[in-house]
């Protein structure tokens, strides 16, 4: 005990000595959060710009242009009266939306004619192309419940029987987890974990590769510690630190950036331990096979974004090729991140998390096999061919 | 001047052939990402979201519902539980999306005129999902509402043309401009690619100084009294020309093979990823210049590419962002390129708009070069 | 008496080239085994085999009783200096007797009296890396000597550093050795031999043992062939 808690106050010692690996395992996991949270701070997407080309100008048309204007959704720009203008708007971006109201509106509607109403969205960005969708159904529900109200009321019947008759059937729609169609909701628990998985594993990958920089690997092979110690030794400080981030980001995240962070603690801690004895553990592999940093660190970031998309957290891995769904299961990051959502966001509770918590715990038991029963020898130094930084240097200020 | 060229330029090549590990991310890196993100969205579309219908009725009228939700494109029913606690069952574990409840006695409460009511749930875990089927699921409810009220209105005496006038207020159409079908693939697939042919590039370039200075051969660069400035030159020229290099199956595959729909002609977009990648090669260099070592540039350069796809307000939008933070983002040229790249992709909104992104990037590459040179002149000082 | 470093057949190949060709030798108890060679014979690459350090293609190590492909216990008894610095360059010296101590789960008494016998009080506060030579390779000597190792297997211990610590270190070996140690030198000039009690000589794959005194004469014979075969061609 007395030796782990030796190699654990070392390592801590070389994370304090070098400044920027303090840094990157400290402050950007905070900082990658803070950002985000930043960017996605208005969470729901609301105002969108709606160009309205009132081409009869009636007292009917302008109806249709306030039920647009009376709703947070839409933020109608007033300067885009004509088609062309519409066209151009939508091209350069002015708006993303777009109504556009024939010049016999008004007339076929009192000839009780069919007339045409054209809506427009922006499909080259599908978050908005999405929502604007959703607010134009609502917005026209309740146009035409109007409609229909304003028509029956022509017909003499009285405001109980209106309601009556349009309320025979009324659907009630609930959205379950998001109400309220939060983006930070959706995205933010995955983007934390992901902020975690990677930051973590390049906090710990480090950890063998500088050593085997600076040549000390050797101290480490030739004293007779036992493999374990030294894994458990040199993996105690980041753990704790993970640990730590996991908790302090699941606070900032609940606490200042508006994500619905719900479900048993003990379950979310519970899932904290297996990710993170996961990433301690597959950190160290990494760095016991790599040789050398700058190896680590390009890969390892480069493999973040594939790794967000594979998880199948924005799009359902049942909608991908077989292939890539069963890889994506072998991901830690993949269960993690599901597993989060679930019991923060759906606040599912053990039941429905059994699989996951059973597919992390044996990651954790194969990495964790790895961590602890490496092969204390390393292979000869090649005699060094035309290669650049592929051995254990690379270019640094001398 | 010139006689030295061909020399830089093929050790330079040689140089980042034998840096095995880059060379292998160079090449692979964004062919294999195009790969990956063709089969996240081999099924681009958001429909036949899978519904669970309860039946509680069972009466012709509820069957209408159900052909009804059937007939919409975006649903796809899945199953019919028998009780609200199966259905609540599938959305927790989320097998089903949309989950639809036809209340008992509805046929009888609709001929009695009686207010019924029919419950939908949105599992919204999935926002994407969830906005698609709140769309779906409003735009049943209209023609539904219509139906029923037509109906009532008819019972009620009511002349059954008048009835339908009543309820055929309006007809709208609908159209999704740029991307008529709604395709994710085409949204989302190629700048995810260039994504990561952006942060490879950034790892590359990031190494143009610090791979220079960093190495013992400095000293007899130095010695030999070639201009720095012409080596750098002709090095980041190898660069820039590598990366368009790599670029090219992409866009070959991604064009040619994928068929994305391209709006713009193909010389102005290969033009625009040639002026970004200048650009991006300049933020590499001027971050090599000052880094101690590869491995901290590397870092350095990870931590502005990592985020710039998020903050470049590609998904979500710019004007959705605070404020005060919309100029900050607009400072990365990574936010000039995706916005850029979606203009061209999907608009093409003519040279007159583009021309101001094409101008931004080339300044920004001035101004990073400019300082890189400062940088480094200040280093040769240091060692002189 | 059973011998505490049992080679036999050792072979070894880095990439395509082969570096050793089935090497065989015994080091008894108390004895100094010098592995001579050239730069590039493969001095370092047969201590850190020894050492336990980097794998080998085929053939038996046998160290201090253990066959060292299945154990690691030969480790406790195991001092190594090797000729890279491989100290922790980012430490004080102080924090790497106490941390390799620590590795080596060797007591408080061995840090206090190897810094006595290797004089380094002084130095405790200073970084490793503002260490001139001849202090750096006693702290490595010291770090090594932290275990009381039976076996020491050091690579060019002795470099172009100050004669006074040269001269403790050398005291010091003497004295490991009088205690009954063993010890392993890899070096690569001749003038060593006479400290060795069997040099080996490493020279394209093979290793042939010489006593000292017959060391010399191969070198004198070689010197002297190489240089009127040079000779030869200049007349």
């Amino acid at each position: 005990m007395k030796q782990i808690l030796n190699i654990a106050y070392y390592e801590v010692v070389q994370i304090l000595k070098d400044r920027i690996l303090f840094l990157i395992i400290f402050f950007v996991p905070l900082l990658y959060t803070l950002l985000l949270g930043m960017i996605y701070a208005s969470s729901i997407l609301q105002h969108v710009p709606l160009g309205i080309v009132d081409l009869d100008n009636s007292v009917e048309s302008r109806n249709v242009v306030s039920a647009f204007e009376n709703t947070n959704n839409f933020n109608v720009i007033p300067e885009i009266d004509t088609y062309a203008g519409l066209e151009k708007g939508m091209k350069n971006g002015t708006v993303r939306a777009g109504v556009v109201i024939p010049d016999d509106y008004s007339q076929k509607l009192s000839q009780h004619r069919l007339t045409q109403i054209l809506i427009v969205y922006d499909g080259s960005n599908l978050i908005y192309g999405f929502n604007t969708r959703r607010y134009f159904q609502q917005v026209l529900n309740i146009f035409s419940a109007d409609h229909t109200a304003a028509y029956l009321g022509g017909l003499g019947m009285s405001k109980q029987e209106i309601t009556n008759v349009m309320d025979t059937v009324s659907v009630n729609m609930q959205v379950w987890y998001n109400p309220t169609y939060n983006y930070n909701t959706f995205i933010f628990p995955g983007l934390v974990i992901l902020i975690l998985h990677q930051i973590g594993l390049l906090g710990i990958g480090l950890t063998i590769t500088r050593e085997k920089e600076r040549n000390s690997w050797i101290q480490y092979i030739c004293a007779a510690v036992p493999q374990w110690k030294i894994f458990m030794g040199k993996a105690l400080p980041y753990f704790i630190v993970n640990f730590f981030n996991y908790s302090l980001l699941l606070w900032v995240v609940a606490r200042f950036v508006n994500v619905k962070v719900e479900g048993s603690l003990a379950l979310i801690l519970l899932l904290g331990l297996l990710f993170n004895i996961i990433i301690t553990s597959l950190g160290f592999v990494i760095s016991l096979y790599s040789s050398n940093s700058l190896q680590v660190v390009r890969y390892l970031m480069l493999l973040s974004i594939p790794l967000f998309f594979i998880s199948g957290f924005t799009w359902p891995g049942t909608q991908m090729p077989a292939l890539l769904y069963w890889l994506s299961r072998l991901l830690p990051y993949t269960w993690m991140a599901e597993g989060f959502r679930w019991v923060t966001v759906k606040d599912l509770g053990y039941n429905y998390l059994n699989i996951t918590i059973i597919m992390l715990s044996i990651i954790a038991a194969v990495t964790l096999f790895f961590a602890l029963t490496f092969s204390k020898r390393r292979n000869p130094p090649v005699g060094e061919g035309l290669v650049v930084n592929s051995r254990n240097t690379y270019p640094s200020r001398f | 001047m010139l006689k030295q060229c061909p020399v830089i330029v093929k050790r330079e090549i040689l140089y980042m052939w034998r840096d095995r590990g880059l060379r292998n991310i160079l090449i692979i890196g964004s062919l294999l990402g195009l790969f990956l993100f063709m089969g996240i969205y081999s099924q681009p579309r958001i429909d036949h979201i899978s519904t669970a219908i309860v039946d509680l009725d069972k009466s012709g009228a509820s069957r209408k519902v159900i052909a009804e939700l059937k007939n919409t494109q975006d649903l796809e029913v899945v199953c019919y539980p028998d009780n609200f606690e199966q259905l609540e069952e599938l959305i927790k574990r989320g097998q089903v999306t949309v989950g639809v409840v036809i209340p008992e006695n509805y046929a009888k409460n609709i001929a009695l005129q009686r207010q019924t009511k029919v419950a939908v749930f949105i599992d919204g875990a999935n926002i994407i999902y969830a906005t698609n089927a709140a769309s779906a699921v409003l735009r049943v409810t209209r023609t539904l509402g219509a139906e029923v009220g037509v109906k009532t209105l008819i019972a009620r005496g009511i002349q059954p043309d008048q009835a339908k006038e009543a309820y055929q207020s309006i007809d709208i159409r609908e159209e999704a401009w740029f991307n008529p079908t709604l395709n994710y693939a085409y949204f989302l697939v190629l700048p995810l690619v260039l994504n990561i042919w952006q942060q490879c590039c950034m790892l590359a370039s990031c190494m143009n100084i610090i791979g220079e200075s960093g190495v013992r051969s400095w000293l007899q660069i130095k010695v030999s009294g070639v201009s720095t400035f012409k080596l750098f030159f002709y090095k980041s020229i190898v660069h820039v020309g590598i990366f368009m290099l790599i670029i090219l199956p992409v866009y070959f595959l991604a064009f040619v093979v994928f068929k994305l729909p391209l709006n713009c002609g193909f010389i102005t977009f290969l033009l625009f990823t040639l002026v970004f990648a200048i650009s991006l090669h300049s933020v590499g260099t001027l971050i090599s210049s000052f880094s101690r070592n590869a491995v901290d540039a590397s870092r350095f350069g990870m931590v502005i590419a990592l985020p710039s796809f998020v903050i470049s307000g590609f998904t979500w939008p710019l004007a959705a962002m605070p404020q005060w933070f919309q100029p900050v983002a607009w400072v990365l040229p990574q936010t000039w390129f995706f916005q850029g790249i979606n203009y061209l992709f999907f608009k093409n909104p003519g040279w007159e708009f583009m021309s101001c992104y094409f101008l931004t990037l080339g300044i920004m590459s001035i101004i990073c070069y400019s300082l890189a040179a400062l940088f480094t002149h200040g280093l040769k000082a240091r060692f002189r | 008496m059973e011998p505490v470093i049992i080679v036999r057949n050792l072979l070894q190949k880095t990439g395509r080239h082969t570096l050793f060709n089935g090497i065989s030798f015994d080091v008894l108890p108390g004895e100094s085994f010098g592995v001579f060679g050239l730069r590039g014979a493969g001095k370092t690459a047969l201590l850190h085999i020894l050492a336990g350090v980097d794998r080998f293609k085929s053939g038996q190590v046998e160290i201090l009783g253990y066959n060292i492909t299945k154990s690691e216990k030969f480790k406790r008894d195991l001092g190594i200096v090797t000729q890279e610095k491989s100290l922790f360059l980012d430490m004080t010296a102080g924090e790497n007797l106490d941390f390799i101590a620590a590795l080596k789960k060797a007591s408080r008494v061995n840090v206090y009296s190897v810094i006595e016998r290797y004089e380094l009080k002084d130095f405790l506060s200073e970084p490793v890396t503002a260490l001139a030579m001849g202090a750096f390779q006693r702290l490595s000597l010291a770090c090594a000597m932290l275990n009381r190792p039976k076996l020491l297997i050091a690579d060019e211990i002795i470099k172009d550093f100050d004669l006074y610590s040269r001269n403790l270190i050398l005291k010091e070996l003497r004295q490991f050795q009088a205690e009954g140690g063993t010890c392993v030198y890899g070096f690569s000039s001749i003038e060593f031999c006479e400290q060795m009690s069997q040099v080996g000589w490493l020279e394209n794959g093979q290793l042939h043992i010489y006593e000292p005194k017959e060391a010399l004469v191969e070198w004198d014979r070689q010197v002297k062939f190489y240089s009127e075969q040079s000779d030869g061609h200049h007349a």
